[in-house]
């Protein structure tokens, strides 16, 4: 239940961000990084629909491919 | 296969490398206190990867598991007999309360029965169908770790419907770690601490295991390398004496964690005392809404079943084993009830039922025979 996603943010408009990963969009809330700037083109994670962190592109891609090896895997095992 | 992923290859060949080359003389096992640092491991195979004398033991790292009985039944009957609708993360909807036969065990079978209960994926999705519905109460039984929680306090900082209120069943992560530490038998020797835990409360909160109980402890992420990087830091420290605590997880976990996160946290909730399934009260380690936020109280709202459901406390299926494995006193595959009577398809207990529970990870990993044994 912890599971936080890389996304990246395309549009914002007060505390709702519209977010994109993998070709999919979610409104993501950025209520917990009032204390960060965020800027469209940015990369949060994501936990329930909440951003909890602002991280580097080169972060959430790296995360991205291992969550498709892990998922992968598991499919396999399924 | 990409650079980064060639990256995080190597990276994790280097730790697990520096890891064969320790020298351990003694046996040494390291906890996991998060369903993600399990599901991670066990989807790596990481167990048959290091040296034998170490030990991964999964320890009380999934929310939905410990959600006690009584606040299960508590949303089952509050469903069932109030017109309300009922909004829980979709876990929750399939962990059965020890009931008799013929009544009702599960959130799922009280939809069966009638009652309006949607599974959501966020606490917005909560606030969405409160507005949807404004003459209807909804309730969002909510479990969840720091992690989890935090959400849900910036939900209802930031305004919710008059509506919408809220049956907490929201845990701290540290307190089970220092229940166990002071039990004198904690079952472990170091630990490798949740990350995004951290990221919201900071690294700090774990300090205390290196402080007050001398264990090795590092904060890992959920990938290979920072898992391994995480294992080697904790072995060697063991080794050589060395004790602090380690942040195998800088990209993600900053000094003081999510200071807006934990804001929320700390205006929205108090901290109680609170019962886990299996294992009973710890001192402060739950979450309760505070005087401000009464209205939104599900408790305060529906009051009658609380005590109803309190004569319920401590109550676990038959055979269930699953407060022993959320303890990491035995390996999921010991209990006599995994993979016979207790499957995913079938659940008896909450570990067999959330996707963060270490009998449902172990499945999914293709553990099917009782062959393990914590030393």
């Amino acid at each position: 239940m912890c599971l936080g996603i890389p996304m990246q943010v395309k549009t914002i408009e007060d505390y709702s961000a519209r977010c994109e990963a993998k070709g999919i969009e979610r409104d993501v809330s950025l209520f917990m990084l009032q204390h960060e700037d965020i800027q469209a083109g940015d990369f949060v994670v994501v936990h329930v629909g909440y951003a909890i962190q602002k991280v580097t592109p080169q972060e959430a891609r790296t995360a991205w491919e291992i969550y498709d090896e892990m998922l992968a895997r598991e499919a396999g095992n399924a | 296969m990409s650079n980064s992923t060639l990256d995080s290859n190597k990276q994790a060949k280097y730790w697990l490398q520096r890891i064969h080359e320790l020298d351990l003389q003694q046996p040494v096992r390291i906890m996991n206190v998060c369903g993600g640092h399990e599901r991670a491991i066990t989807m790596a195979g990481l167990r048959s990867a290091l040296p034998k004398a170490v030990e991964l033991i999964p320890g009380p790292g999934c929310p939905v598991c410990i959600c006690p009985e009584e606040d299960i039944y508590e949303a089952i009957q509050i469903s069932l007999q109030e017109n309300v609708i009922l909004v829980a993360f979709g876990d929750m909807l399939r962990v059965p309360v020890n009931v008799h036969h013929g009544e009702v065990r599960t959130l799922d079978q009280a939809k069966g029965a009638g009652a309006d209960i949607r599974p959501i994926a966020s606490p917005q999705e909560a606030i969405d169908i409160a507005r949807q519905h404004p003459q209807t109460t909804v309730v969002f039984f909510a479990a969840g770790f720091e992690t989890t929680m935090a959400p849900v306090a910036a939900m209802i900082a930031q305004g919710a419907p008059d509506n919408l209120c809220l049956l907490l069943s929201g845990r701290l992560t540290w307190p089970a770690v220092a229940m166990l530490l002071e039990s004198g038998s904690p079952g472990f020797d170091c630990l490798v601490a949740p990350g995004h835990v951290a990221t919201v409360m900071g690294a700090e909160e774990w300090t205390f295991v290196v402080k007050q109980y001398s264990l090795p402890t590092a904060v890992a992420g959920f990938y290979s390398e920072s898992l391994l990087a995480a294992f080697y830091s904790v072995l060697r420290q063991k080794i050589e004496q060395r004790l602090f605590l380690d942040n195998c997880y800088p990209e993600l976990v900053q000094q003081q964690g999510n200071p807006s996160a934990r804001k929320q946290l700390q205006q929205v909730f108090n901290i109680i005392d609170a019962n886990w399934r299996g294992i009973g009260t710890i001192p402060a380690s739950g979450y309760a809404l505070n005087d401000q936020y009464a209205a939104h109280d599900a408790r305060q709202r529906y009051p009658d079943y609380r005590d109803m459901a309190r004569k319920r406390a401590g109550q676990m299926p038959p055979g269930c084993d699953c407060a022993k494995v959320v303890l990491g006193k035995i390996y999921p595959d010991q209990c006599r009830l995994y993979g016979k009577a207790c499957t995913p398809r079938n659940p008896v207990g909450p570990c067999m039922v959330s996707d963060e529970g270490a009998c449902r990870i172990w499945w999914a990993g293709g553990v099917r025979q009782s062959r393990s044994k914590i030393a």
